[in-house]
């Protein structure tokens, strides 16, 4: 390790850096709302802690090449062996997904799509193979990956969107491929087959890594891995509670740190704060959406360029989005996770997001969500450009109309590419679907 | 030049074999072990789409975003299209094949046992493994269904009769230009192997290959890349253009030429011939080994630019197509890329596109020649 570099990322990531970050926290925590505070509760207390949480885990990316080694990983990616390896992880979904909130995505994709990626390509691929390209970023600057880290338990998009990432970056791609599991229990080749790839990986990550595996280290992030997991988990069960205490729109933007600080003793300490904040809420009778009136679902991604103007819509009519099968994927495994058997719980947690099961699964998750949430209704994101999400769900939607006899509606937009959000149709469709709510 | 041989319909050959006692395996692209079905009395009969089917019975399920070989296939069934079937096999490719499948265990609910078959991707010893024991626990379904258990020395047989059956379907690519036979002509013989009994289809192309030796054709060569080329008047309208398709890159074709095996245990064997096949980005080939791949085919067969002929919203063709056409046009290969939908009749801008880019190929071979 270059000394210089040492000193620069230790300065910057130790001491300059996060007393900028404080000075920021400080100021947002003395702003006023942005969001329609008619409608919703005041923002989470926590908000200001999770942007300087989050900026703070960029921050150390910026100066990490030459420091630290860099892993680029796909979102359900068993970040735990890159962690025990003292790996700089960097989520390229996470990011792109912040260039949608700041609705940066599409400007930074059409850098991709000048070199010839298709628009019907998955929008974070495209933001992020831009982003690669023309190094645009809303978080300063974007670390060389040493290690390409997919994972295909979300997609075999990511596989091909990998692919293309290793020969921009001249990286070495390590590929966990978990086969879908279509029916209820995976096969045990299939489980033995991921578990062999994680064991496999490893001689691979250590050799770019420049250190051994310690499994003591492996087995303490699978610890922390599991223990953010449940505490995540029960942030959203929380939200079985009348009036719920945060929506899934808060959900949306406080599942950060699970996805890409999974595993790190911060993201338990964040955790359980926001759990705290959450029971206040639930003991001072404080609903995210004031006059909640109807309970509802949410399925698929986000629609990150939208997410204030849906959440104060559907405010305005006393709706609260309170589940979403998407948000409890990063919750949902916690229980499987055994630190004291860790390689064959790992091989079966990462063969088992929701993602990775079938269409069935999906519809039985949301149907259990229904009554575990007691909710009025489903809104199901029919994402243009996210297909493993989206198939099945004309059937799911159909299934809970008429099994459960509840509402559902299926809204055409993506989560990233706002140029196929159309406004207009989108409102009246919600205000139908509403209306429907009663 | 034309002496297209008889090849008997598909139709017609489903007919036959049930008359003979045997059963159908409707089986979805790309890669899958033929053999093991065999074993079984399956003739695997392949569902490419198929083109221009009535698109509404598959658009209550499937978003307009997937692709026509996916909402093609779902609209056929839903129309009795696969009655056939005894039952109906879906590997995995891509996000799209991967829902088809799921949907139709969970919700179309056909009245054929569906049975789906992941296909790794790498080429690991871990990758094998996989293969091998999914063909494995598919052999252990078929059994359930079907009352039979093939043994070791059947199914290698039956591998052997593919393997001779792939080892002239090779040979006719590779002669292809020797061969008496219009593009549209040599299409039809190579795609029959979609359906035809191993046996036929090897009876068939011998009968091909022992037919003398014709002048070879001219044109402009191309290599077609893609998935499938329909509709097939395609390739007459490229010959039409003064263009001859001289080697592919198809995924129905020229990605399934799969070398024989070299294992003596039967699954291991079917495994290794998948995943030993030409490059491919649904088995996770790198981009660059599909390049060197693409330009060598190039080199070998003369072809003077590529067609990219992709099937609209097509994931797995349309991430590696800028660098590989990148890495084309670097080679000296130009290309052009075009994209259908299975139920579009072949357009005028289609061809048009072709055309120029065949005229430009031209053009470059005229100045190079000067
Ligand atoms: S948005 Fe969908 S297609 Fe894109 S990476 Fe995520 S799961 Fe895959
Ligand atoms: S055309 Fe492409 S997206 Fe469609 S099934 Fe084939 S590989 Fe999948």
């Amino acid at each position: 390790m270059n000394p210089v570099n040492a000193l620069r990322y230790h300065w910057n990531v130790n001491v300059l850096g996060p007393a900028v970050l404080r000075l920021q926290r400080w100021q947002a925590e003395r702003r006023p709302a942005r969001w329609d505070t008619r409608y919703l509760a005041p923002p989470l207390r926590i908000a200001p802690r999770t942007k300087e949480l989050v900026a703070r885990h960029w921050l150390a990316g910026r100066y990490a090449n030459g420091y630290r080694k860099v892993a680029w990983v796909t979102s359900g990616a068993p970040v735990e062996l890159l962690k025990a390896l003292d790996f700089y992880v960097l989520y390229p979904e996470n990011h792109a997904a912040i260039c949608g909130t700041a609705r940066l995505a599409v400007d930074i994709a059409s850098e991709a799509e000048s070199a010839g990626y298709s628009r019907d390509l998955c929008s974070y691929a495209r933001t992020d193979i831009g982003a690669a390209l023309s190094g645009k970023t809303p978080v300063g600057r974007l670390p060389k990956p040493d290690v390409l880290f997919a994972c295909t338990n979300i997609c075999q998009t990511v596989l091909f969107w990998y692919r293309v990432l290793a020969e921009y970056f001249g990286a070495p791609l390590v590929l966990i491929d978990t086969p879908f599991v279509y029916t209820e229990e995976a096969a045990g080749h299939a489980v033995r087959y991921v578990r062999r790839q994680l064991e496999e990986a490893v001689p691979v990550l250590e050799r770019i890594a420049g250190k051994r595996l310690d499994e003591r280290k492996l087995r303490q992030v699978g610890l922390l891995s599991k223990r953010a997991s449940e505490l995540w988990l029960e942030i959203l069960q929380r939200c079985r509670h009348r009036p719920a205490p945060i929506s899934v729109f808060d959900q949306f933007i406080q599942m950060a740190p699970i996805v890409e600080m999974r595993g790190d003793p911060e993201t338990v300490d964040f955790y359980a704060a926001l759990l705290k904040e959450v029971d206040e809420r639930i003991a001072a009778g404080v609903g995210a959406v004031k006059n909640e009136r109807k309970r509802v679902l949410w399925d698929n991604l986000p629609i990150w360029y939208r997410l204030r103007y849906l959440a104060e819509f559907l405010a305005r009519h006393g709706v609260a989005v309170v589940a979403s099968t998407y948000t409890n994927a990063w919750g949902e495994l916690a229980p499987l996770i055994d630190p004291d058997d860790l390689w064959e719980s790992m091989a079966r947690t990462y063969i088992y997001p929701i993602l990775n099961r079938g269409t069935g699964h999906k519809l039985k998750t949301m149907r259990q969500m229904v009554e575990e949430y007691g909710l009025d209704g489903a809104i199901l994101h029919s994402d243009r450009s996210c297909k493993p999400y989206s198939i099945g769900q004309m059937d799911q939607r159909d299934r809970l109309i008429r099994e459960l006899g509840v509402p559902a509606l299926l809204l055409e937009a993506d989560h990233n590419d706002y140029r196929v959000f159309a406004e207009e149709q989108v409102a009246t469709r919600l205000a139908a679907f509403v209306e429907m709510l009663g | 030049m034309e002496s297209a041989p008889t090849i008997p319909s598909r139709t017609a050959t489903i007919r036959a074999w049930k008359e003979s006692g045997g059963g159908i395996a409707a089986v979805l692209p790309i890669h899958y072990p033929r053999a093991l079905l065999r074993a079984f009395g399956l003739l695997p009969v392949e569902v490419w789409g198929p083109p221009r089917v009535d698109p509404a019975p598959g658009a209550a399920h499937l978003q307009p975003y997937v692709c026509s070989i996916v909402g093609n296939a779902l609209s056929f069934l839903l129309k009795d299209g696969l009655d056939v079937a005894d039952v109906i096999v879906v590997p995995h490719a891509c996000d799209s094949l991967q829902g088809l499948g799921s949907l139709l265990l969970d919700f179309v609910r056909p009245r054929q046992p569906v049975f789906p078959l992941y296909l790794p991707r790498g080429r690991r010893e871990s990758d094998r493994q996989f293969l091998a024991d999914e063909c494995r626990a598919l052999y252990g379904k078929l059994a359930a269904i079907t009352g039979r258990a093939p043994s070791e020395e059947e199914l290698l047989e039956s591998i052997r009769r593919e393997e001779e059956a792939d080892g002239l379907l090779a040979e006719l690519h590779h002669r292809r230009r020797a061969l008496s036979l219009t593009d549209l002509a040599f299409y039809r013989l190579v795609r029959a192997r979609e359906y035809l009994p191993a046996e036929e289809f090897s009876a068939l192309a011998r009968s091909v290959l022992d037919t003398p030796p014709a002048d070879p054709r001219t044109g402009i060569p191309i290599l077609l890349s893609g998935i499938v080329p329909e509709p097939m008047a395609l390739l007459d309208a490229i010959n039409e253009m003064g263009g001859t398709v001289v080697a592919d890159d198809l995924a129905c074709c020229g990605r399934r030429l799969y070398p024989p095996g070299v294992s003596g245990d039967p699954f291991r064997r079917m495994a290794e011939r998948i995943l030993d096949g030409p490059p491919d980005p649904t088995r996770g080939s790198p981009i660059t080994e599909r390049l060197q791949h693409l330009v060598r085919t190039a080199r070998e067969t003369g072809a003077r630019g590529v067609v990219f002929y992709d099937v609209k919203f097509c994931e797995p063709e349309l991430f590696d197509l800028p660098l590989l056409r990148r890495g084309l046009q670097e080679a000296g290969l130009p290309s052009v890329h075009v994209e259908v939908d299975l139920n579009d009749p072949l357009s005028g801008q289609t061809l048009t596109r072709i055309e120029a880019f065949l005229e430009m190929v031209a053009g470059q071979t005229e100045e190079a020649r000067r």
